[in-house]
């Protein structure tokens, strides 16, 4: 190239104008802090659920007293120094009895988004796989989706003996089908994909694919979905607990702390008022984390951000 | 001499990322004069849509922004309120777009589309509108356009939509049709008819083309004048003969040494295609000297130093390169 | 067109069975002895017998079922073992304000939900956008009798803008029949409401990225015709298909609904038999709104083709 009798130096060419910035640089953060900087409302969602975990585990020694100890001569007073969410109708202390609640609700939620998750996984999995299974599967869980959950759950909680286990049994059966679609709506879509036609063709076992193929890839939808199973889950204990076919009354659980103070609320609103701001604060707080993991790890949803 | 139709200046389109600000076009200015024919070529990657799509001010602000300015008959469209722009868009400046396949809109009806504009910048009836599109279905060619206007995008194949899309653009007599590789969706005999039809069409109208493309055949085919696009830069301008005669940036060498000839083969000129070496840099942190550096054969130091100013190496041909053979020098 | 209606309606039986099976089975699922629960606690072993020969459940399965299946097709849902009515009577009287209140909060929540996503769409990233999914979150977080409990609180005993409890009766009158209904619309509305929303905003986002959305814009369409005719008739299939889905929603909150604003409709004869645990009548109540929705899904499904021409059967 260079045949100009003159070779170019730094001191003879012509040098382009250099273009001014028209946009402020963006800031980059890494690491864990960087993590929870970029996605606020994991941070929000995840200390709210861990401040909740640890109410629920250190209840006995916030200053609460027994939840179920009668005192009828101190009935329904508004909160006080001695009784810091006031008293219910029977003289309970209202505050020592919501923090305890959040035990019912958090063990409600947790263990219907693992069992949920579990079965509907195994179910979805089988159902993507199994061509003839699939049909006859599907049909059965679009029957159930057909009932609305909340219903569903009533009605079997209507055969039952109320006990936390049977609560935790009929939410599970209400929202498992919607994993199982869930997983194997991932499953198809999956196997269309080439490195699992190729896995396929390579000879690899169906077991080998699942483990090393799918079940990696399902791990991410399915997380989200518990956390809102989770979150729905803790409403539809309160639901069936403050309509009288959830936990048992003797066990303080926030449906049932609002279920009693129902008769009163026109003239004692706070007795509903205090559980009623925890399970929307512990719902929320896993609704958020729901959403930020969504969002996290749903590289196309992320995109638009 | 008159202002030209157009005349970008220093035009700068970035976009902000979450991982950098992505400077997708970064100083670029060009005219086009009344009814003239220019081409922008390029890589995908360096630019040539985004500036295309900034002329009409279609980037989304945020997370777009443009800087510099845009003459359009004297006025400057980056300094517009959007109801001007929107008076401008689509009347005296439409586009065309790659995908005919996803430019229409599935869920109207063809006539409806094309109705639209008139509608919006004529003030036509419903009734006007359609008759106007059944004419304007006539003029690209397409047959039974009194049935055709009433169909939805998805009854048509890739190239009738492709002519309903320069319908829609033609409908208001624009100066000047943008157009962003109207046929590189296209199969080659349709991608004929539709240079055809925009060829004659463009004579009829009398409108001023932009044509955004990575074919060089359609540009040698159609442009008047030649805009070689490289990473947000213009690299090099000339009119069509001497670009493809006499390049003088390296880049652009590299570009014509890619078209496999037709007819090599048998001539016994065969030669193997050309490739340029490496990827297109990232946008997103700043390029200290030439930003063809990185992929030049023949960089040097000073190249990976100092940016190259655009400078006229013969009459009415520019390019940025150091070491570009200057007309004056050589002859 | 006629024929795939035809196919649609008739693949919705086999989902019904599904259904009706399942409500009937339930009684076998349930863990422990469901005669003896129903009976309750002070029952002799002569009434747990006599409930178990009622639910039919000394019988061979397939064999009630069977029975019991054909009472259903024939519009009969067995007779309350608390009141002895028949069960059909019993939702007839109850169904007006239920469906009332559904019919309101679905009305409310289009209105509402489907502006506020498009707008948080257009407006993404800003305030705007963060409000509406803000108030989407909350709406998904607080059940529907905590907003029950704020909303009669504040408007109707603090303020004393509208009734605090009960219902009124269409006949007596618009206004009255109205006015008692809207808080309770509100308070179901608001999960509905934030469903809606995200899923209009989502596909919003969806589709305001496509090409024609593009081409419009490069027409000189301005901001409301790109987003109420070129987007939103795009979005509308999911919308639609999701405010159908929610509906499920609907039916959920109202038992507790009715039950926070004393209204009497289904909710509170659910709610009350489930106290007396009056089974029959819960396996018609359950039964009766999963074919209501089954049903409203199937409509939503042929009406597809209303909204996107591409759907042709």
């Amino acid at each position: 190239m260079a045949s100009s009798t003159i070779l170019p130096t730094e001191a003879n060419v012509a040098v382009a104008v250099p273009m001014p910035d028209i946009l402020p640089p963006v800031k980059q953060r890494r690491g864990f802090f960087g993590f929870l900087r970029r996605n606020p409302t994991i941070t929000i969602g995840a200390s709210l659920v861990l401040l909740m975990v640890a109410i629920a585990l250190f209840a006995p020694f916030l200053f609460t007293r027994d939840p179920t100890a009668l005192a009828p001569a101190l009935r329904t007073r508004e909160p006080s120094a001695q009784f810091w969410f006031g008293s219910d109708m029977l003289g309970r202390d209202v505050y020592s009895r919501v923090l305890y609640g959040t035990r019912v609700s958090l063990t409600v939620g947790f263990s219907v988004a693992i069992c949920a998750s579990l079965i509907g996984l195994t179910i979805g999995l089988i159902s993507g796989f199994i061509r003839a299974a699939d049909a006859v599967i599907m049909r059965i869980m679009d029957g159930m989706m057909s009932i609305p959950s909340i219903l569903l759950a009533i009605a079997l909680m209507a055969l039952t003996r109320g006990s936390v286990g049977n609560v935790i049994l009929a939410i599970t059966i209400a929202d498992f089908p919607r994993v199982a679609r869930l997983v194997r709506g991932v499953v198809l879509s999956l196997r269309e994909q080439p490195y699992v036609d190729a896995a396929v063709a390579a000879g690899t076992r169906t077991p080998v694919i699942i483990l090393r193929h799918i079940l990696p890839n399902t791990l991410a939808p399915l997380t989200v979905q518990a956390t809102y199973i989770c979150a729905s889950a803790m409403i539809a204990e309160a639901i069936l607990s403050f309509i009288g076919a959830g936990t048992p009354p003797i066990i303080p659980s926030w449906g049932n702390i609002m279920a009693e103070g129902r008769a009163l609320w026109q003239v004692k609103p706070y007795i509903v008022f205090f559980p009623a701001i925890f399970l929307s604060i512990t719902v929320l707080a896993v609704n958020l984390l729901g959403d930020g993991l969504r969002d996290a790890l749903d590289p196309r949803m992320a995109k638009r951000v | 001499m008159p202002e030209p139709l157009l005349v970008v200046e220093n035009l700068q389109t970035h976009f902000r990322t979450p991982d950098g600000v992505n400077r997708a076009v970064d100083g670029i200015s060009f005219h086009v004069d009344a009814g003239e024919t220019i081409a922008v070529v390029g890589e995908s990657g360096c630019g040539k849509s985004v500036t295309a799509m900034s002329m009409l001010r279609l980037i989304p602000e945020p997370p777009g922004k443009i800087a510099g300015s845009i003459r359009f008959q004297g006025r400057d469209l980056l300094t517009m309120t959007d109801r001007e722009m929107r008076a401008i868009r689509g009347n005296d400046i439409s586009m065309i777009f790659q995908e005919p396949m996803t430019s229409l809109n599935p869920v109207l009806n063809v006539g409806r589309q094309i109705g639209e504009t008139l509608r919006l910048h004529q003030g036509l009836s419903a009734r006007d509108a359609e008759a106007k599109a059944v004419e304007m279905l006539t003029l690209v060619g397409i047959p039974a356009p009194g049935r055709r206007v009433r169909e939805y995008p998805h009854q048509l194949s890739g190239g009738m939509r492709q002519r309903v899309m320069i319908a829609i653009a033609l409908a208001c007599n624009p100066k000047l049709l943008i157009a962003d590789e109207p046929t590189t969706a296209l199969d080659v005999t349709i991608q004929a008819q539709i240079l055809d039809l925009m060829r004659d069409l463009k004579h009829r109208v009398g409108a001023a083309i932009v044509l955004i493309t990575h074919d060089l055949g359609v540009v040698a085919e159609v442009a008047e004048r030649v805009i070689v696009m490289y990473a947000g830069k213009k690299v090099e301008e000339a009119p069509v003969g001497q670009l493809f005669r006499n390049p003088r940036h390296p880049y652009t060498q590299g570009l014509l040494g890619s078209v496999p000839k037709l007819g090599s083969s048998l001539t016994g000129t065969e030669t193997r295609l050309a490739e340029i070496p490496g990827l297109v840099p990232s946008l997103k942190s700043k390029i200290p000297g030439c930003v063809f550096a990185s992929r030049c054969t023949y960089a040097t130091d000073l190249c990976r130093k100092v940016a190259p100013a655009l400078e006229e190496k013969a009459p009415h041909h520019v390019a940025a390169c150091h070491y570009a053979i200057r007309e004056a020098v050589a002859a | 067109m006629f024929a795939y209606t035809v196919r649609r309606v008739l693949a919705t039986i086999p989902v019904m069975a599904i259904v009706a099976l399942f409500v009937f089975s339930l009684l076998y699922l349930a863990p422990g002895d469901p005669a003896a629960v129903i009976a309750g606690d002070q029952a002799t072993p002569q009434d747990v017998e006599r409930i178990r020969a009622s639910l039919g459940l000394d019988r061979p399965y397939l064999v009630r079922f069977g029975e019991w299946a054909f009472r259903i097709i024939q519009g009969d849902l067995g007779v309350s073992i608390f009141t002895n009515l028949p069960v059909t009577t019993m939702i007839a009287q109850r169904i007006e304000p239920t469906l009332s209140l559904m019919v309101i909060t679905l009305c409310l929540a289009v209105c509402i939900a489907i502006p506020m996503g498009v707008i948080a769409a257009w407006k993404q990233g800003t305030i705007i956008d963060r409000a509406v999914m803000g108030f989407a979150v909350l709406g998904f977080s607080v059940p529907v009798f905590v907003v029950g409990y704020v909303l009669a609180y504040v408007f109707a005993l603090e303020l004393d803008w509208l009734p605090v409890q009960g219902y009124t009766p269409f006949a007596r009158g618009f206004w009255p029949w109205l006015e008692n209904l809207i808080l309770p619309a509100i308070a179901l509305g608001g999960v509905y409401i934030a469903l809606i929303a995200r899923i209009t905003r989502a596909t919003m986002l969806e589709v305001l990225q496509q090409d024609y959305i593009r081409t419009a814009r490069a027409k000189g369409v301005g901001q409301k015709g790109v987003l109420f005719l070129h987007a939103l008739k795009n979005a509308a299939v999911p919308i639609v298909t999701v405010i159908g889905i929610g509906i499920a929603l609907l039916i959920g909150g109202a038992v507790v609904t009715e039950s926070v604003f004393a209204i009497p409709g289904l909710g509170r004869l659910t709610v009350d038999a489930i106290l007396r645990r009056d089974y029959p009548v819960i396996q018609g109540v359950v039964l009766l709104f999963s074919f209501v929705y089954v049903l409203v899904n199937l409509v939503i499904d042929l009406a597809y083709t209303l909204f996107d021409p591409r759907i042709r059967y």
